[in-house]
């Protein structure tokens, strides 16, 4: 019972990039694949995010104001902000990698008329 | 952290990720994921990642669920099921994701235990960042003072390759449609008046008070989440808004797509600009601290805070614009003249 409350999490986000995984492989329609990678790429973010949680922390602003005091910043009180800053940029990177996939699934569409795999083989032959 | 509202969350992440892989009807497939993206914020939150989950709220739930449907729109909704070999490539499929997964769950015996404050990666190198923020450039942000000051080196080429995802896009549909050159914003006939008063009235209450926040967004990400990139999603999301409730020609008189492209490539002129300037002025690279000899009034730790600001509003012009092209060519064929 120990082990499964210290480890769900991580067993979770495997089982989310396996679905991703699975939808870029089986699904033959070129939109399901993207879904697929985007939710590989959610898995692989929230495990990234999962890092930096620490229990009993707080979220990564110090706290700070005109009736705040000047103490010492203890870290233990704050979640750790790397992965946070990774993950950022990583998530518009990959909207912006999205519309890339979008554009060339749209592409393929109007010179081949279908976003099935098998069919585009066939036409392409 | 509390483990039973986690467990909900992911459960349902789970089954919302299992429907938009399984459903056969790819516009309920795209909802389905938007639906999937926000549970994922709610957990990011969950787990303090709050500048994470604000992100993941603008960009997964609202715009690419937009992105998704201005794509399914112009191509086929249904998914044919494939004509033979229907076994083997789902047996495959299984077959590796089982194999990785495998893999990686015993991977997982070597990891220490989720949300341990004594894990690796909480007592090397972060423990620096979270003290030494405030006496080092006066941000109590820790995100937005590593996004843009420790690490504005990479973040500025991040910006980049936004910037390079608009250009991608614009070549690979634009050549479906006019050439940007030529482009002139058609006069808006009656065919606006199709869509419901109602949507028209709604957007144009919410639009205003959209921008202003996304300006506080991007001015206040020092002291709260936020920052040029969520600042920016939302800005070019109520662009967005105004293409999808009025018309595409509606927005495009207000911010036409050659200027956006302008608007995307100043945006990361700022950020290098500011980048150069530094240099110039005989620091490194992105070393704000400099910047005090011209800004008034400041020391060289408000100069960082003050230089940080300069690059996220460079980010979020970048951001911005980037969003409303990507929209602009997708809901149109690379047309740019209607959308959806």
């Amino acid at each position: 019972m120990e082990i499964l409350l210290a480890k769900y999490n991580y067993w979770i986000y495997v089982a989310l990039m396996m679905i991703g995984i699975y939808g870029m492989i089986a699904k033959t329609n070129l939109m399901k694949k993207i879904i697929g990678m985007s939710i590989f790429q959610t898995a692989i973010i929230v495990f990234y995010v999962s890092i930096g949680a620490k229990k009993g922390a707080t979220i990564p602003i110090i706290e700070h104001g005109h009736g705040a005091a000047h103490a010492a910043v203890r870290v233990a009180d704050y979640v750790n902000p790397l992965p946070h800053v990774l993950m950022l940029t990583a998530i518009v990177v990959g909207v912006g990698t999205l519309g890339v996939a979008l554009a060339i699934a749209m592409s393929i569409y109007k010179e081949y008329g279908s976003l099935e795999e098998d069919e585009i083989l066939e036409r392409l032959e | 952290m509390i483990w039973q509202f986690d467990f909900l969350i992911l459960a349902l992440g789970v089954i919302c990720a299992l429907a938009s892989i399984s459903l056969k009807d790819l516009l309920s497939a795209a909802i389905v994921f938007g639906a999937y993206s926000f549970l994922m914020c709610l957990l990011w939150t969950e787990m303090g990642a709050v500048d994470v989950a604000f992100t993941e709220a603008a960009v997964g739930a609202g715009v690419s669920t937009v992105f998704f449907l201005a794509a399914v729109f112009h191509t086929s909704r249904i998914v044919q099921p494939r004509r033979r070999g229907r076994m083997l490539h789902k047996l495959v499929g299984l077959a590796a994701a089982t194999g990785i997964g495998i893999l990686l769950i015993s991977a997982t015996a070597d990891f220490p235990n989720w949300a341990n404050p004594n894990s690796p990666a909480s007592t090397h190198l972060s423990p620096f960042y979270i003290t030494e923020t405030i006496p080092l450039t006066g941000v109590p942000n820790i995100v937005t003072s590593v996004l843009a000051d420790f690490r504005g080196f990479d973040t500025m080429f991040e910006t980049a390759v936004i910037f390079v995802a608009g250009l991608a896009v614009v070549s690979i549909l634009g050549r479906y449609g006019r050439r940007l050159r030529d482009y002139e914003p058609s006069p808006v006939g009656e065919d606006v008046a199709h869509q419901s008063p109602i949507i028209q009235a709604a957007c144009r209450i919410f639009v205003p008070f959209m921008q202003l926040f996304a300006l506080y967004v991007v001015a206040h990400g020092h002291h709260s989440p936020g920052g040029g990139f969520q600042g920016g999603v939302i800005l070019g999301a109520s662009f967005i808004l105004v293409a999808i409730s009025y018309d595409l020609r509606v927005m495009q008189r207000r911010l036409q797509e050659r200027r956006a492209m302008l608007f995307s490539s100043l945006g990361v002129l700022i950020y290098s600009g500011i980048g150069a300037l530094c240099l110039l002025m005989g620091a490194n690279f992105l070393d704000y601290s400099i910047l005090h000899t011209i800004l008034p009034a400041t020391s060289p730790i408000m100069a960082r805070s003050h230089g940080m600001l300069g690059v996220e509003v460079g980010v979020a012009l970048t951001v911005m614009s980037i969003m409303v092209i990507i929209y602009v060519n997708v809901a149109s064929y690379g047309k740019s003249d209607r959308g959806l």
